[in-house]
């Protein structure tokens, strides 16, 4: 495991700006999610450091050496691909040693089977192994795709999506694998992903990425707590931070053209009046649509709330977030 | 229970369906199967088709004689030697070729082109051409080799020597049809997604363990495709070689076709040839069938 640090990082694809002067730390030992929209340069990001693309300018270190002109088995990254990039001619149980046949590696017969049966075992893959890749489901070739970097111990994990073809059920059972098995291996991570709860259940730092520049980077509490803009804020939290003109709430500071209020940012029973559109009962909470001077708000009340939609609710800001014109946080 | 509509018109689906089929079979079992039975028929025979005789039915008679005879086994040799250094050479330089083009250098449309070109051509017109190529005094062939290695151009003869005549007719093979070993390989290296090339790099192979462990073993089942069809090409391969040797020097290069084409229209045996027809079938239908048993094995795998 190692150290990977990206210093002005610059890539582009004919007009395409890829990323713009990323500079990034992924300490060793660390779990760090680049969040952003497709086109932001997350997976940009991973073949730069992987070493299948070189950056036009700027410089990548792996374990304090420059990675510069290293091919990928070089560098020792363990990559998953988005699209799996499974080997269709072989087994489940080949495709899961092909990394361990490495000439690079020695891996002894013994601890080649000891780790697939492993790695097949975490991923509840074991009984798939004798099958050939094309007969799998998308799910289960994701996880063969998984499994195919996890046999190794590499100098860092790159993962692209790795759970987005899974069920609800499958993957919040690999979120906790994955977390502890970087945990209890200490390994670094380096991982994609649109899906906020992964984001914050797993992260140990994230990066929040937009058309090629990283705009923040830090814990997943701090992204949450204090984004630097409204792109930012917008990444995390579940319902999305609501963004609203300034004025409709007194006592904005000066310069100030928007507010943005997450649920618990939201004080209700006082305050204003708003109109209760939708109540949606999730089970363990409701969301309410409210709408507030022609602006629309959604927010989040007690699971067993008598609220029903045509009441009158009382909300208040607490705490909210002051944005610019430009969509900076105003402090 | 046909519907109003179709009993207005009068038909059936199913007397449609055999108005349109119809037509078709009846051409098959026609051009086809009837003269398949007809030639198993004649083979039991000592029918000859210049004599109007009474034609007895001799069994087996006729069967005996061609695998007894020596002159079989020699024109099966030949064929053999043929059919085996041709596919070898073409799927060689067939898959380098390949290879090469798809390497997408600058250009590589164009020398798709140029090199498929040869497949193009008739395979008498081929022939005929490299006649004149192969001539000692003023062909163009015999001037390269010795060009490169010195001596005198018109000292040997390509076509008119008992030892080099096999390697003519492989020769001439090999140029016109390895644009088409290469045309399906390379459709087969085109299927491989770059992407399995990536995961390969990063799980560490290296570029001679990705070519034996990913392009070999996805081309194989293209490459062995090609291989069917210039196999069954070259078996009853006539036109090129009749053209370029016409079987000689004495008959070093009649290969089974050629020897068939004289015992039925030149030497008049019809039976016999009827015999040696059903034998030639045999063999290639068996051949295939093991070879596309063993095609589907390696496509399963």
């Amino acid at each position: 495991m190692a150290e990977v640090i990206l210093s002005n990082v610059s890539k582009r694809f004919g007009a395409d700006v890829a990323l713009e002067n990323v500079s990034m730390k992924i300490p060793d030992g660390s779990f760090v999610v680049l969040l952003g929209p497709t086109g932001a340069g997350k997976t940009t990001t991973l073949r730069m450091i992987s070493g299948l693309d070189h950056p036009d300018t700027g410089d990548i270190t792996i374990g304090g050496q420059s990675a510069k002109g290293q091919t990928p088995a070089e560098r020792n990254v363990a990559m998953v691909f988005q699209q799996y990039s499974l080997y269709p001619h072989l087994t489940v149980r080949q495709n899961l040693e092909f990394p361990l046949k490495s000439p690079l590696l020695r891996t002894s017969k013994v601890d080649m089977e000891r780790k697939v049966a492993e790695v097949a075992g975490t991923l509840q893959i074991s009984h798939k192994l004798g099958n050939k890749a094309t007969e799998l489901s998308g799910g289960e070739m994701q996880r063969v795709s998984i499994g195919r970097a996890l046999v190794r111990d590499p100098a860092i994990f790159l993962m692209d999506e790795p759970l987005s073809s899974l069920d609800a059920k499958l993957r919040s059972d690999l979120r906790i694998e994955l977390k502890s098995i970087q945990a209890n291996a200490n390994a670094t991570l380096l991982y994609v992903t649109h899906d906020q709860i992964e984001a914050m259940t797993m992260a140990t730092h994230v990066g929040v990425l937009d058309h090629g520049r990283l705009v923040q980077f830090g814990s997943p509490r701090e992204i949450y707590e204090n984004p630097v803009s409204i792109y930012s804020a917008s990444r995390l939290g579940q319902p999305r931070i609501n963004i609203l003109p300034a004025d409709v709430f007194a006592g904005a500071p000066n310069g100030a053209s928007s507010i943005g209020l997450r649920p618990e940012q939201i004080h209700q029973g006082e305050g204003e009046e708003s109109l209760v559109q939708r109540v949606e009962h999730l089970g363990d909470q409701t969301r309410l649509h409210l709408s507030f001077k022609d602006h629309d708000i959604i927010t989040v009340s007690d699971a067993h709330t008598p609220l029903k939609s045509g009441d009158i609710v009382r909300i208040r800001p607490q705490n909210p977030f002051y944005f610019d014109a430009s969509g900076a946080r105003i402090l | 229970m046909a519907s109003p509509i179709k009993r207005a018109k009068g038909l059936s689906d199913r007397a449609i369906a055999w108005l349109f089929v119809g037509p078709s079979i009846f051409l098959l079992l026609a051009v086809n199967i009837f003269p398949l039975i007809w030639t198993i028929n004649l083979s039991f025979t000592n029918f000859k088709a210049n004599r109007n005789r009474d034609v007895e039915y001799i069994g087996l008679r006729n069967y005996e004689r061609i695998l007894t005879d020596s002159d079989t086994w020699l024109t099966m040799q030949a064929t053999a030697h043929f059919l085996f250094w041709t596919i070898f050479f073409q799927v060689l330089i067939g898959f380098a070729l390949a290879y090469l083009i798809n390497k997408k250098f600058k250009g590589n449309d164009l020398w798709t082109t140029i090199i498929v070109l040869p497949m193009m051509l008739s395979p008498a017109v081929v022939g005929n051409f490299w006649t004149f190529l192969y001539q000692p005094q003023i062909g163009l062939f015999n001037y390269m080799i010795t060009f490169f290695t010195g001596g005198d151009p018109s000292s040997f003869s390509m076509i008119g020597e008992v030892a080099l005549a096999p390697w003519a007719i492989v020769i001439v093979d090999t140029w016109m049809w390895t644009p088409f070993v290469m045309l399906i390989c390379l459709a087969g290296l085109r299927s491989i997604p770059d992407s399995i090339y990536e995961a390969a790099e990063c799980d560490r192979a290296s570029k001679w363990r990705q070519f034996w462990t990913i392009t070999i073993p996805m081309v194989l089942p293209f490459l062995m495709l090609a291989v069917l069809f210039r196999g069954i090409e070259n078996f009853k391969m006539f036109d090129l070689v009749v053209q370029l040797t016409g079987g000689g020097p004495g008959s070093t290069t009649e290969v089974t076709s050629i020897n068939l084409k004289r015992e039925a229209f030149e030497k008049w045996r019809t039976g016999y040839a009827s015999a040696y027809a059903v034998i030639l079938f045999v063999t290639v239908f068996g051949l295939a069938s093991i070879y596309v048993k063993a095609l589907n094995k390696v496509k399963d795998r």
